[in-house]
């Protein structure tokens, strides 16, 4: 196996193959950092290219498009508190503080650094344990990802600690949110209000430009008719890259832990960047010495987030490149063009296709270095992006989330119910009733729903739901982890001496 | 100051109540989710009326009525936006609400130079978008009922 890794690693480096490589991590970049161009759908895109490509360097070039997406996300949630894709929501918490303190290039070098650093712990797992953690990715079953999302809801404790009540409310409202449209097990069309573009249920990416980046632009540069979209001018610096990487490399801890999290969840087949990002977020917060930082601006927040939904992507090729079952959406699109060039997941993908899987593996792990480099020195461009006048920035942003919101289902209801979005989240924000709880209720929503109904089903016909749904293994460990992420504020709180509890990320609110 | 509590609270009880009755019809398997959503939501809106009633979070809304009416100026400049656009089409509306859009958040008076600037930057912004997503992503922008015939 070491010599179809190193093969595999030596045929990135063919000038065809790394080229490929190169132009996918670019064009994921691209496709990560617009709103309302996805991951997915930047691989759906760019498939037909690789048609006429040998199979290596087409898998290479998906390889770079899905890290480079990875990464891409972080540049909106940093500079506009808009994540590019739902995966850097919880970039947004600590990105966008930054931007506000004249740190955007804190915020996008460290998104880079934990980027690449999430995608190469989680590529080294993919390269030698894939499938026994395959195997275990089977044991995944309705019950878990139940409490796999109780767990994911429970961040509300940590991230609302001032105003647990309205946390847990706004959460309610983001579950509600998330059962419009067709039930996922019985068909029930449920709160369409009569649209039948609503079947589908709400998009959720019109939801976190709706709730996230209208609210800002009405709130600072409409209505207080700030002159620069962030509070102090950016100046890029070389020195700060050093800084940024210096600073994250002090925290081992911190990076393991934020990969480890994202690889897990990416190889539980159907939960996504999004779920990691915010786990691995709330377990940053829940560890660090200073929870207080979290929330107001602090490079640790936002590479919890980003190692995270970047571990997540390679972690969801594990029960793909085994067993056939992707873990994510776009593992879903890179299994299209695995079969469309005649290779079948399992075991002949690591004994007869090996040298073009561990390509397409190795490519992954290079792609993360091409993340850092193109991330640290863009940093320097991109950062400057908010130094310019609101004046020319807010209309830009807002045609963009237009175009963004337009261009997901083709629709003009997506773009109203953005609209729609925005104002309600300028409204609840004014009110002290932070949307973050809202989406996360809406991300959520469905796999809390599928798990509980799935569990139901499968627990009457075994003899008692509550049995099946508690006494397993992963459950058990998934509720006691649920536990004490519900109860840790308070615990927070007692050891503070009776301070008020530490808030992690005011939802990433008063950014 | 407003009762912050209080209307949120009532929003989500509002909330609660509207959708029970919208759902009330669902099958079982395609309801239970919902109605355990529902009981939730509506504990946690009365212990918020509570808080609301005993211990009230107060807040400011606006800190002026400038800051009031630029908000509503700039709501209304984005819903005229999206009412014309599938008249008008992607890129004629597009063209107008950027340029009226930037010369709104102007700090100067309306000056000639001002104007072109804003005219000079929407042909480019919206062109270059308006070529990225229809012609390299193929994304089918809305053409115009106006000038569709």
């Amino acid at each position: 196996m070491l010599e179809a890794a190193w093969s595999g690693f030596v045929q990135v480096f063919y000038p065809g193959n790394f080229l490929s490589l190169f132009f996918g991590v670019f064009m994921g970049i691209v496709f990560g950092a617009l709103p309302g161009l996805t991951a997915t759908m930047g691989l759906a895109l760019l498939i037909p290219f690789t048609f006429t490509m040998t199979p290596a360097a087409g898998l290479i070039m998906l390889g770079g498009i899905y890290v480079g997406a990875m990464y891409g996300d972080a540049i909106p949630a940093v500079l506009i508190n808009t994540p590019g894709t739902p995966a850097a929501i919880a970039t947004t918490f600590d990105g966008f503080p930054l931007a506000q303190k004249g740190m955007a290039q804190h915020g996008l070098v460290a998104a880079a650094v934990a980027s690449a650093y999430g995608s190469l712990v989680a590529n080294i797992v993919l390269a030698t344990a894939a499938p026994p953690l395959a195997e275990a990715s089977l044991k995944f079953g309705p019950p878990e990802y139940f409490w796999l999302g109780i767990f994911g809801l429970t961040i509300i404790a940590t991230l609302s600690s001032g105003t647990m009540l309205k946390g847990f409310l706004a959460g309610g409202v983001g579950l509600l949110l998330s059962t419009v449209g067709m039930a996922p097990i019985g068909g029930d069309v449920r709160l369409t209000l009569g649209f039948p573009e609503l079947q589908a249920g709400l998009e959720l990416i019109v939801a976190l430009i709706g709730f996230f980046c209208l609210p800002e632009i009405l709130s600072s540069v409409i209505g207080q008719r700030r002159a620069a979209y962030a509070s102090q001018p950016v100046k890029p610096t070389l020195s700060v890259i050093g800084e940024v990487i210096v600073s994250l490399l002090k925290k081992p801890g911190l990076m393991l832990r934020s990969s480890a999290i994202g690889t897990i969840i990416g190889f539980a087949p159907g939960a996504g960047g999004n779920i990691a990002s915010m786990v691995s977020y709330n377990e940053a917060c829940r560890w660090d010495k200073h929870p207080e930082e979290f929330g107001k601006g602090t490079i640790k927040g936002v590479a919890a987030s980003e190692a995270a939904n970047s571990s997540m992507a390679p972690g969801s090729l594990i029960p793909l490149l085994t067993l056939g079952i992707p873990g994510s959406p776009p593992a879903a699109v890179i299994l299209g063009a695995l079969m469309l060039h005649g290779m079948r997941p399992g075991h002949e993908l690591f004994t007869t296709h090996a040298p073009i899987t561990f390509a397409f593996i190795m490519s992954m792990l290079v792609a993360a270095f091409l993340v850092t480099i193109i991330g640290c020195f863009g940093s320097f461009v991109f950062a400057r992006i908010i130094n310019i006048p609101a004046r020319f920035l807010a209309p830009a942003i807002l045609f963009m989330t237009v175009l963004g919101s337009y261009s997901i289902r083709n629709n003009m209801l997506d773009v109203w119910i953005m609209f729609f979005f925005g104002v309600i989240g300028y409204v609840s924000h004014k009110l002290k009733f932070h949307p973050a709880p809202i989406v996360l209720g809406l991300i959520l929503g469905p796999f809390v729903e599928e798990g509980l109904v799935q569990s139901i089903l499968t627990g009457r016909a075994a003899g008692g739901v509550l049995g099946y749904m508690v006494f397993r293994p992963i459950s058990l460990i998934l509720i006691g982890l649920s536990l004490m992420s519900a109860l840790w504020p308070l615990y927070a709180s007692w050891r503070a001496g009776r301070r008020p509890p530490e808030r992690c990320a005011e939802e990433g609110s008063d950014a | 100051m407003l009762n912050s509590d209080l209307i949120v609270g009532c929003v989500c009880a509002v909330l609660t109540g509207l959708v029970y009755f919208l759902t009330r019809d669902l099958s079982r398997l395609g309801g239970v989710f919902v109605n355990y959503v529902l009981v939730a939501l509506g504990f946690l809106s009365l212990l918020l009326l509570i808080k609301g009633l005993v211990r009230p979070e107060r807040i400011k809304f606006f800190e002026s009525a400038v800051e009031r009416n630029n908000v509503l100026v700039g709501l209304i400049i984005l819903a005229l936006y999206l009412i014309v656009m599938p008249k008008a089409g992607f890129l004629p509306a597009s063209y107008v609400f950027y340029g009226v859009f930037n010369l709104y958040l102007a700090e100067e008076k309306l000056k000639t130079r001002n104007i072109l600037q804003s005219l000079g930057l929407s042909a480019v912004v919206v062109t270059v978008f308006y070529f990225i997503f229809h012609h390299l992503l193929e994304v089918p922008l809305p053409p115009g009922s106006w000038f569709e015939s």
